[in-house]
């Protein structure tokens, strides 16, 4: 059995190494690039001018971090567990690399096409908590070991709306591959059929790379950078270039599910170059939005963003779900979908606005604590 | 996350939890220069907080006892970066009270202007700062420093210096504002206004910002006085109490400006008391432009070397974080024989660990936050 | 001790002294205590072992209602003793009072008042250390601005020997000495 690959054959897990290797390549040379967008980008958020010593404006900026990054000491603390500290890169990096195994780049291109891209997608993703986990308690540092817990409550939290989000946009596409998906999508991305789906997804996509305005496990104000606060040097940029090839493969997923990927519109009949170009637009589209909100809300609470989660995004993607159900198996017109989405989108807005702005009882908390305490003394 | 269990039918030894001492500080990004404290956690709750301070304590007051009463200015700065004209204004109006100095009108004015653009350029600080604490990247911080920028250029314009301006004199101001003064000062207060209205609605319609702010840290009016809280932490809580108007110094008593109040005594109010504070001084400002005439800014017969007769005079006045008041026992000749800086950040971080006991520890950086101390001041 | 004019300058600024006097005594109805003009208020003394009482009777007195503690600090007056000042503010009433107690320099001790206003803790602590005047009966008598293993230096009295730089400040500036 052999694989066809530039021309050439191959067998099918060289194939599949060589056509990895080219991502991880790449990718590398792209998340520099989103390095050097988000420093401009936020400054332009900022109002200042952003990188402009290194290179022509500034765009050698990330090889100098990268060069930095090498040539500074990897320090490891004299109580940190050595194994648990010096894997725990490697658990965060790895599977956010895997995960690219499924991403339909532009048609054709891609490593492998699994019939249930999804979730393995979803699956593997998730492998990456350990990691923090690792990272957390290897580090013998109490910030550490709180951001950590905080990353895998938050992780395993916000994975139940993320997986139901990508579930439903499937149930419209009749289909878990991803390439399939893309192609449903010709006339109509899911975005118009999903609204809430798309929200959804966005904001679990958020929790799940730890940005703003959940990046409590990272906590730069508190916890002082959570679990990587002990890291330095060429381990510290591993986790680095972890959380931002996690977002490029959200932003491509995102856009693959909801917004057509290379597919929507006239992707299938005007070919490659146009396919790239659109396919790039919209990820960029996806990564931009994500800058945006870093640049311009602060950072939920622990308990509020756990709320949010079970309290408000889960039902509601349980809802979208069973109207999806009902759609399909009753077969009404897909315009029901479009109604209620933007109906159900409203009330969640709704619903996080008055959240937002209950007034919470002030020492609700306090008097908790100290009743635990008498009944302890 | 962190559910206490309560009633349980589990024995105390099944699930042994132990608290956690967190350190924070002295070197961490939020504690806003050096300061230290101690937080017991429960999980993600605080169970109790010590907080250390005098990392920064370089014995101001008995450096004071050691020079003259001119030397003394340029320390008082130092006591209080952000809002050093305030610092300053107590200082001098305290040596002007005991050698019975009587201030030209050009001076007061002066004066005035200058501690309420100085007010402002605190609490921009204060914004920008409180803005990273919630944990906004960067975005409050870099607009505030926009602001302060344009305000710490005319305060350099006028005094030379653009933190420690060592500009106010016993008796009036160093030297005559420049010529084109009420222009700039009237550009300044246009941007600065700009910039208000930026932060009222990058931050307080922020629907994060509320739901991390509201009923956060909050303290009663009788808790916060009885802490001897002062200045816009104490007027958030509802206490009806501005130095500027009960006891009225300089010409605030002559200009129509209102003390802004909050209600619920927690961290939103407490930041958006001085929002609006920013937006009175704006106006008590234009209003002293009005009031600006020419004349002399120091007495006309000032002796080469200051001394005053014994005696002693506590001078309060409003600082932008509250009551900076300053002590001076005379016992005759050039320099004070005692001064006591009477710290508002001080007294109001001493509130601390009551605000915080009983909330998240992500809370506790904003609550820190929204005291707003500077650590210079607290231990001096 | 006060002049006519000094009193009538007073009132002027601040507001009737007799009718402050009135509260005042009656406040401290059964303490002790000596009075004299301030600045922007007046000035009262009690004996040091009344000091928590009288703090506690004007701060509950409907008239004093003396809620609000500004500071406290102390003055070194070298072979004079020390003096402790407690500066009060009454929100309500809007009127200032300064407190003092006269300590021998064989006995520095003043009971704490903490009890009374809770904004004492810090302000206690910080003479205690830089004065060596023990509070009695203060909650936490640890320092607050010194590191905690030095308890035997007092840098606020004018024995603490000053740096050779800190010296150097007020001189050579062609008026050194003559103040001395």
């Amino acid at each position: 059995m052999s694989v066809e690959l530039f021309g050439l054959s191959f067998n099918p897990w060289a194939d599949a190494a060589i056509r990895l290797q080219i991502i991880v390549g790449f990718m590398t040379v792209v998340v520099m690039g989103l390095i050097y967008a988000e420093r401009k980008i936020l400054a332009r958020f900022h109002q200042r001018i952003g990188p402009q010593r290194t290179g022509p404006k500034g765009t050698l900026q990330s090889v100098a971090d990268a060069v930095k990054l090498v040539g500074k000491e990897d320090l490891r603390p004299a109580a940190a567990d050595p194994w648990t500290f010096e894997l725990a890169p490697y658990f965060v990096f790895i599977p956010i690399f895997l995960g690219f195994v499924i991403v339909p780049w532009v048609q054709g291109w891609n490593v492998r096409i699994l019939e249930l891209g999804i979730l393995y997608f979803v699956a593997i993703s998730s492998i990456s908590i350990v990691g923090w986990l690792m990272a957390g308690w290897g580090s013998d540092n109490r910030y550490a070991i709180i951001g950590a817990l905080r990353a895998a409550a938050q992780g395993i939290s916000y994975e139940l709306p993320l997986v139901l989000a990508l579930l439903s946009a499937a149930m419209i596409a009749g289909s878990f591959q991803l390439d399939r998906i893309v192609e449903f999508q010709d006339t109509v991305p899911i975005l118009v059929w999903q609204p809430l789906g798309f929200f959804i997804f966005f904001v679990a996509a958020l929790a799940e790379l730890n940005r703003t305005p959940f990046d409590i496990p990272v906590g730069e104000s508190e916890i002082v950078g959570g679990p990587f606060v002990e890291y330095s040097g060429i381990r510290w940029s591993m986790f680095f270039l972890a959380e931002y090839a996690g977002m490029l493969i959200m932003a491509f997923v995102g856009s693959s599910v909801f917004l057509g990927g290379y597919a929507w519109p006239f992707g299938e009949e005007l070919g490659l170059p146009f396919q790239i170009l659109i396919s790039a637009a919209k990820g960029g589209l996806f990564i931009f939005l994500i800058f945006w909100v870093r640049a311009s809300v602060p950072r939920l609470r622990i308990d509020q963003l756990m709320g949010y989660s079970w309290k408000v995004l889960l039902p509601f993607s349980f809802l979208q779900i069973m109207i999806n159900g009902l759609v399909l198996v009753y077969d009404l017109p897909h315009v029901v979908l479009l109604v209620t989405g933007v109906a159900l989108l409203g009330a969640l807005f709704w619903v996080t606005d008055g959240i937002a702005r209950r007034p919470l009882q002030p020492r609700r908390k306090l008097a908790r604590v100290l009743a635990v305490q008498e009944s302890e003394g | 996350m962190v559910e206490i269990v309560t009633q349980s039918n589990v024995s105390a030894g099944d699930f042994e939890t132990q608290d956690l001492l967190l350190n924070v500080g002295p070197q961490h990004p939020s504690t806003h220069g050096v300061f230290r404290m101690v937080m017991t956690v429960d999980g993600e709750l605080v169970k109790d907080v010590i907080p250390y301070i005098g990392y920064l304590h370089r014995g101001a007051e008995k450096l004071c006892e050691t020079m003259d009463f001119r030397q003394g200015i340029g320390f008082m700065d130092r006591t209080e970066y952000l809002a050093a004209f305030n610092a300053e204004l107590s200082y001098v109006m305290a040596v002007e009270a005991l050698a019975d100095l009587e201030v030209p009108e050009r001076a007061q004015w002066i004066r005035m202007i200058l501690i309420e653009l100085n007010r402002l350029s605190s609490h921009f600080m204060f914004m920008g700062a409180f803005g990273v604490d919630t944990g906004v990247f960067g975005t409050p911080f870099i607009y505030a420093w926009r602001e302060r920028e344009t305000l710490i250029d005319l305060f350099e314009e006028v005094s030379g210096d653009r933190m420690m301006y060592a500009y106010f004199r016993p008796g009036g101001v160093a030297w005559d504002v420049p010529v084109n003064f009420v222009e700039r000062v009237n550009e300044v207060l246009q941007s600065a206004e700009q910039g208000i209205s930026d932060f009222d609605s990058l931050l307080t319609e922020n629907e994060i910002f509320v739901a991390r702010t509201h009923g956060v840290g909050a303290i009663s009016a009788e808790r916060a006085i009885a802490l001897g809280m002062s200045g816009p932490s104490l007027r958030a809580s509802g206490v009806d109490m501005d130095i500027r108007r009960d006891q009225p110094y300089l010409k605030y008593d002559q200009l129509d400006w209102d003390v802004v109040t909050g209600e619920y005594g927690d961290v939103f109010d407490r930041y958006y008391c001085r929002l609006l504070e920013m937006r009175e001084s704006v106006k008590i400002i234009r209003q002293c432009l009005d009031h600006l005439k020419a004349g002399p800014i120091l007495p006309e017969k000032m002796p080469r070397m200051l001394r005053t007769p014994p005696g002693e005079v506590y001078v309060r006045t409003e600082a932008p974080r509250g009551e900076y008041g300053v002590y001076m026992v005379s016992r005759g000749g050039n320099r004070p024989h005692r001064l006591k800086v009477r710290s508002s950040c001080l007294s109001n971080l001493q509130a601390l660990t009551e605000l915080t006991v009983g909330q998240y520890v992500a809370d506790a950086i904003i609550i820190l936050g929204s005291i707003d101390i500077v650590l210079s001041e607290v231990d001096r | 001790m006060t002049t006519e004019s000094e009193e009538e300058q007073f009132n002027a600024q601040v507001g009737d002294h007799d009718q402050i006097w009135s509260i005042i005594d009656n406040a401290l109805l059964g303490i002790g205590v000596t009075r004299e003009l301030g600045y922007m208020d007046v000035i009262v003394s009690v004996e040091a072992g009344e000091v928590a009482a009288a703090c506690a009777a004007l701060r509950d007195d409907e008239e004093s209602m003396f809620d609000y503690l500004r500071s406290i600090t102390a003055v070194d007056n070298m072979d004079e003793g020390m003096e402790v000042v407690y500066h009060l503010y009454s929100i309500n009433k809007k009127h200032d009072l300064t407190l003092k107690v006269f300590l021998n320099n064989d006995s520095l001790e003043v009971p704490s008042v903490t009890e009374v206003w809770p904004a004492a803790n810090w302000l206690e602590r910080e003479t205690a250390e830089m004065f060596g005047i023990k509070f009695l009966g203060h909650p936490d008598p640890r320092n607050l601005l010194m590191p905690e293993e030095i308890t035997d230096s007092f840098p606020l009295r004018k024995d603490h020997p000053l740096a050779e730089i800190e010296v150097l400040q007020g001189e050579g500036m062609g008026y050194s000495g003559e103040d001395a």
